[in-house]
């Protein structure tokens, strides 16, 4: 398959009123195919630079593109292609699973035919088909977090942002997500994603950046960054260095 | 802006807020029925506000004064709803919990900004057409008007608050768009959020003095004129009148037309910087760096009161709600120590013959009809929100919270009453014992404040909120506290000073004083029991 841009970050920065910076010229490129681990420590700024991709945070310097769309200027054409799961989903509480499912599809234009089919294969794959008929506020924090990765499924996205994705799932549903993931990647879609899980991102990713007090350190191919190494004693080496 | 979208968000809103949407899909059987004896409670309040103002139109029926209705009408909900939306923007339109979610979706930022508004709009269309539909009825009874006039009279009254709800959404965007360039942007935003308020609320008062020049008697005769001074200023308060009652048409094409244009015009602009707003009101700026200096260890109690009023100068919402009767408070005592006592009753009682011995029983109660009409208790809990683990896992015994929660509230309302008291207190010339009486009785109402607000906050108890609006200002706690509450008082305030024309005064703080404290007593006694038995 050929491979194409689907995510080019180009010099973007995030900085407060006080000058600090929680992005500095960040610079980063996801393919269609690829999955791009995004890693560094707590408040490095993986979140920061998730949200500004998906165009719910705003920034001062810099370009985002989304299959050639900018952020900035032209964010419809680029959500439209975009999926977007937060490390902490905060849904409509009061809405059922299905409810939530059917809004999400609305926006997105899927056909009654192809949105109930799509649900069905994925809520049947991560086992909350049982529990559509019921409120978000019933559900736990990890069957939320299956449901915003349903929601975020459906409407089969171009681009796929995710920030701690793994973080409240249980085994079963940690590994099936890694396989739909590699799946997407099959199909061309390209995943960005924030983890702490060190084995995981090695494991699953061909790419990967790690980001320090908002500058990127290191970035480039699994294979290129880890050598004979573990991603784990690259990190802590890359870290302690700078 | 898409309007296919903007109705499937906002369809998506109503219905995740919908009570109906609960019950249908709520397992839980005491939340069904929990919701259903709350619609209960909120039909039987309804009833009762219909009445009052079907009642009142009904007097100005009696005096020959049907033909001010109309615009007493437009008044009222323009009023109305700039107010209550002033109030509410904020938590509206900034700062929402479900922002990522719909900010990363192929949302434009003004449809999200405008579909909030709209979403505000229906939540009080309600209200407004209780209080529209009543004063029609007043209206009915006495002017016997043709059969157009209540459909033209519904429709143009579900198209009124929509300019003064979008003009008030402006200003606290204006507010908003000011106070995030701020390192202190809650601060900033509380202030000018008051600031705003209060310079509306002076011109109207100012606007009021001129027109009426202190005269009941004038005031009643010409009224029909003062209100059609009042109405110049505001041309829809007028294009309702000459809709309603000449049938102009044109009028009705043209609020509609002119609450279109403006929907699009303040959602255009707001639109432009929504999404910057936001980022900077949601960014948390790194403090300086940390230095470990000596620490106070505080009781259980005054722990769980700290945490409160840290959560409550951490919300904007929260904050103005509270703080609205202290400063109210704050202001007529200053106001007492400048203008005399005789002044202030021939302003209050409109030259009635009346001595100022007889008002001193309703002085705490005035007092306390600022202070007690919001209670923390109410919504702290519900406010506790997704953190709520953090209190169910810690070892404090839930009556302890509770009472935390009440501190809380004595903490925040007891110096405004003790100064108020002594300032009034002071400038009426009360005797010594009265002041001391006035100062017993405000504390007993206040801590009944805390005690019964603390009931109807466990009692209405609700974590999944998806905005701090729904709790601060629309949960049935709130309803169930504040009603009962406001027209006992409001009945105490005319009934006390009627009863010193029969008994000594003092005598009259007595019996407050006794009857306040008894029903305290059964609200604290309740709340010891809810902690005991409630499953929250």
């Amino acid at each position: 398959m050929e491979k194409k841009a689907i995510l080019e970050i180009k010099g973007y920065s995030k900085s407060y009123g006080n000058g600090k910076k929680a992005a500095d010229d960040v610079n980063i490129t996801v393919e269609s195919g690829d999955i791009y681990a995004f890693i560094g420590h707590n408040g490095a700024g993986k979140s920061t630079t998730l949200r500004a991709v998906v165009g719910v945070l705003d920034f001062t310097e810099g370009e985002i593109l989304i299959d050639g769309h900018s952020v900035k200027k032209e964010p419809l054409a680029c959500k439209e292609i975009t999926a977007y799961i937060p490390d902490n989903p905060d849904l409509y509480e009061n809405l059922t699973g299905i409810q939530f499912l059917n809004f999400v599809s609305d926006i997105f234009k899927i056909g009654a035919e192809k949105r109930k089919e799509l649900i069905k294969k994925y809520a049947d794959m991560f086992e909350i088909t049982d529990s559509l008929n019921d409120l978000i506020s019933s559900y736990s924090h990890g069957m939320k977090q299956k449901l915003a990765i349903i929601s975020a499924l459906v409407h089969e996205p171009k681009l796929m942002v995710m920030d701690e994705p793994f973080v409240g799932l249980d085994p079963k549903a940690a590994y099936l997500l890694k396989q739909v993931m590699h799946e997407m990647c099959d199909k061309g879609t390209a995943i960005f994603f924030s983890t702490h899980v060190l084995d995981v991102a090695e494991k699953l990713c061909n790419k990967v950046a790690i980001i320090k007090k908002g500058k990127i350190i290191e970035s480039g191919t699994m294979e290129e960054l880890v050598g004979s190494q573990s991603l784990e004693e690259v990190f802590l080496e890359v870290y302690d260095e700078e | 802006m898409k309007n296919n979208n903007i109705l499937l968000l906002l369809k998506a809103l109503m219905l995740s807020t919908s009570r109906i949407n609960i019950y249908r899909n709520c397992k839980d059987p005491k939340k069904r029925k929990k919701i259903v004896g709350s619609a209960v409670g909120y039909g039987i309040l309804s009833a009762f506000l219909l009445f009052i103002v079907v009642w009142m139109c009904v007097g100005y029926g009696q005096m020959g004064l049907t033909g001010v209705l109309p615009v007493l009408n437009a008044l009222m909900i323009t009023l109305l709803s700039f107010f209550l939306t002033m109030l509410k923007t904020n938590g509206y339109l900034f700062k929402f919990k479900e922002y990522d979610m719909l900010m990363s979706l192929p949302f434009e930022a003004k449809t999200v900004a405008g579909c909030k508004f709209l979403y505000m709009y229906l939540n009080s269309a309600l209200f407004d057409m209780g209080i529209s539909v009543a004063i029609l009825i007043g209206y009915a009874i006495y002017a016997r008007p043709a059969v157009w006039v209540y459909p033209v009279w519904i429709v143009l009254s579900l198209l009124l608050p929509i300019i003064p709800m979008l003009l008030a959404s402006f200003l606290g965007f204006l507010i908003a768009a000011v106070s995030s360039g701020f390192k202190k942007r809650n601060i900033i935003q509380i202030i000018l959020t008051f600031a705003a308020g209060f310079s509306v609320i002076a011109v109207r008062v100012l606007a009021e003095d001129m027109i009426r020049n202190e005269k009941t008697e004038e005031v009643l005769l010409n009224l029909s004129e003062i209100m059609d001074k009042i109405a110049s200023f505001y041309p829809p308060a007028k294009w309702f009148e000459d809709a309603v009652v000449r049938g102009d048409v044109l009028y009705i094409l043209l609020l509609t037309v002119i609450s279109i244009a403006l929907f699009e015009l303040v959602f255009t602009l707001v639109g432009k910087r929504y999404r910057e707003i936001n980022s900077k009101l949601k960014s948390h700026e790194a403090a300086k760096k940390f230095k470990m200096t000596e620490q106070k260890q505080r009781s259980v109690l005054n722990a769980v009161a700290f945490k409160e009023f840290k959560r409550m100068t951490g919300s904007v919402v929260y904050f103005t709600n509270n703080a609205m009767g202290e400063l109210l408070v704050v202001v007529l005592a200053v106001a007492s120590c400048f203008v005399k006592a005789d002044d202030m009753l021939n302003v209050i009682l409109q030259g009635a013959p009346i001595s100022k011995e007889i008002v001193y029983p309703a002085i705490p109660l005035v007092i306390y009809m600022l202070l007690g009409m919001v209670s923390t208790p109410v919504v702290s809990l519900s406010l506790e929100g997704k953190n709520y683990w953090i209190v169910q896992s810690l070892p404090i015994d839930k009556k302890d919270l509770y009472k935390g929660k009440m501190l809380f509230n004595m903490y925040l309302t007891t110096p405004f009453m003790i100064l108020a008291t002594l300032c009034l207190g002071i400038s009426f010339g009360m005797p010594f014992v009265s002041i001391v009486l006035s100062l017993i009785l405000g504390f007993v109402l206040l801590t009944f404040s805390s005690s019964w607000g603390c009931v109807c906050g466990i009692k209405h108890f609700k974590l999944d909120w998806e905005n701090e609006v729904e709790v601060v200002k629309q949960s049935t706690g709130m309803t169930v506290y504040l009603l009962p509450n406001m027209f006992a008082t409001m009945f105490l305030i005319v009934a006390a000073p009627a009863l010193g024309f029969v008994i000594n005064y003092n005598i009259v703080l007595i019996i407050l004083i006794l009857a306040a404290a008894g029903l305290t007593a059964l609200c604290y006694g309740k709340v010891l029991k809810l902690a005991k038995n409630s499953d929250i």
